[in-house]
């Protein structure tokens, strides 16, 4: 009776891989309401404009940063969801990104979801990921005089806060 | 004397205004001050009376929330977790446990659900009223439904206390359920206050959201349509007052929300009036979900022993909190602190909403707008 009819998350993974079969390493039910799709780093508009346009998943809940520094890598999440469509209001989808440490850049995904414009900032902050194409990347939550590394990252610590 | 200082004096020189024919345009930095609900800081430039564009400055408050719980166990982390927003801190909480306890594979007894939705209704109850106070009644002028709000607000308190040992930061929901049971006495007080509570929104309608000044401060400013609202992702009563029907209690019920009856207040008209209206129509909503709660509630164990470890993995939970809705990504990695924490709240969600609300308004409605989005500085710093 499954495979009649196949879930919401699966059917949006179904639509995702036909449209886009390179692009999309892994695409996964993580339990119901939750898909988690990781994806190449240079596809994230396509994929975006995709989603947003035909699937209907119209906002971000989110933009996080991971740091992975025994693996030298940073992997980018965007948690995408839907307004506009009720049967889908339930589902969000996790892109997920993988950048190389030394050089994480990603493109901007403001110009397809515009409430990704905080979140980008803030992961280009905490995370120093450069969003290509943002139109404003400042610094959003530390001091002015903030000087240094981006805070977020594994290997900073703040032994005065009992980091060690 | 009087006759010689009266003579010494000149007199005032006429105050002329002129206006200068380009730029006339002026920024001004309003803040960081503290406008009721933490420090926040609005770059404006304005032309005349008129708000030209706005540049929200935050981060006065922001403390590292997300950095600090990589270095604390899964239990330590709750009452810091839920400082961001203390008056709204069961949601917070509650929003941090539910991807930790889906980590660790613990589910909590149906007692221990309802218990926890009767102590997140109050805090939704307690938080709006908060809002009701400070937000929409300082910000318009209006100190008598201050003083009725707070002083409302206190009674909620007090059985919060009763109920978890705490005014406002109760660090009441540790994986696996909620910490104690309901007290004795507790569900006729509770009854007994929401009767009475009933009768006061009948009065808070009369003296605020039905007065003609009120009305005529916030109808028709801080316009957000529909679209620009799904747009923009705003979350919580600011999304349902620009006509979305969406809330998590109801499209992921969570806690005991599957089982009460309720419904969603939604407006069309996308104003700061249509924001006012929805918390007020939450309120009441609040009412009868704890009154069901308390007729449902079942009988039985009210938490399971979780682990202190958490396996390897993501997990996303989320809450519908008074301020939108509330994700938190948990990531573990088979130790006791979780190696990442994400927090996506609906005050920094709203943030992206202000600079469009403000805009072309008198400066005079910027307290009105700012007000209507209930956005709390702490809790989008984190």
């Amino acid at each position: 009776m499954n495979q009649a009819t196949p879930s919401k998350e699966e059917e949006t993974i179904s639509q995702l891989k036909a449209r886009f079969p390179d692009a999309i390493m892994v695409a996964k039910v993580d339990r119901p309401h939750r898909v988690t799709i990781h994806f190449e780093k240079n596809h994230l508009l396509e994929i975006a404009k995709f989603m947003h346009d035909e699937l209907g998943f119209d906002h971000v809940k989110g933009v996080a940063g991971i740091d992975h520094p025994t693996h030298r890598k940073i992997e980018v999440l965007y948690f995408a969801g839907s307004y506009s469509k009720p049967e889908i209001q339930d589902l969000i989808v996790i892109l997920k990104a993988e950048l190389p440490r030394e050089d994480a850049t990603i493109a901007s995904a403001v110009s397809v979801w515009p409430s990704s414009h905080f979140h980008e900032r803030e992961t280009f902050e905490m995370f120093g990921v450069k969003f290509e194409g943002h139109p404003d990347l400042r610094k959003l939550l530390t001091l002015d005089n903030w000087e240094g590394p981006p805070p977020m990252l594994k290997d900073i610590k703040f032994p005065e806060m009992g980091q060690r | 004397m009087t006759t010689e200082t009266t003579q010494m004096k000149p007199p005032a020189p006429p105050i002329t205004i002129t206006k200068t024919q380009e730029p006339s345009t002026l920024d001004v930095s309003v803040g960081p001050q503290h406008p009721g609900s933490g420090h926040f800081r609005m770059l404006i430039r304005v032309d005349g009376d008129y708000i030209v564009s706005v540049d929200p400055d935050i981060g006065y408050v922001h403390r590292g929330c997300e950095k600090i719980a990589e270095y604390r166990n899964y239990v330590s982390n709750i009452p810091h977790l839920e400082r961001p927003c203390i008056i709204d801190a069961i949601h917070l909480n509650w929003a941090y446990v539910l991807p930790v306890e889906e980590l660790q594979g613990v589910v909590v007894p149906p007692r221990g659900q309802y218990i926890s939705t009767i102590a997140a209704e109050m805090n939704r109850i307690m938080s709006h009223l908060y809002w009701l106070a400070i937000n929409a009644g300082v910000f318009s002028g209006h100190t008598t439904i201050f003083m009725w709000a707070f002083g409302d607000r206190d009674l909620f308190i007090e059985l919060a206390e009763m109920l978890t040992g705490a005014r406002l930061t109760y660090s009441f929901l540790p994986p696996g359920g909620p910490r104690r049971d309901l007290p004795f006495g507790f569900e006729d007080k509770l009854s007994k206050l929401l009767d009475y509570f009933e009768n006061r929104l009948v009065e808070y309608d009369h003296i605020f959201f039905s007065n003609p000044l009120v009305v005529s401060r916030a109808k028709g400013i801080g316009v957000l349509t529909r679209e620009e609202a799904m747009e923009l992702g705003v979350a919580g009563p600011v999304l349902r007052g620009s006509g979305v029907k969406y809330d998590v209690r109801k499209v992921e019920p969570y806690g005991a929300y599957g089982d009460v009856d309720f419904e969603i207040p939604t407006f069309e008209e996308g104003d700061s009036y249509a924001r006012f209206l929805v918390r007020f129509e939450e309120m009441k909503q609040s009412v009868k979900i704890l009154r069901q709660c308390l007729q449902k509630i079942p009988k039985g164990p009210i938490a399971r022993k979780a682990p202190l470890v958490a396996p390897e993995g993501e997990a996303a939970g989320r809450v519908e909190s008074s301020r939108g809705e509330y994700t938190v990504m948990v990531m573990g990695d088979n130790s006791d602190k979780p190696y990442r924490v994400k927090i996506m709240n609906g005050s920094f969600r709203n943030l992206a909403a202000l600079p469009f609300l403000i805009r072309n308004v008198h400066v005079a409605d910027m307290p009105i707008i700012y007000g209507s989005l209930d956005y709390w500085p702490v809790e989008a710093d984190r």
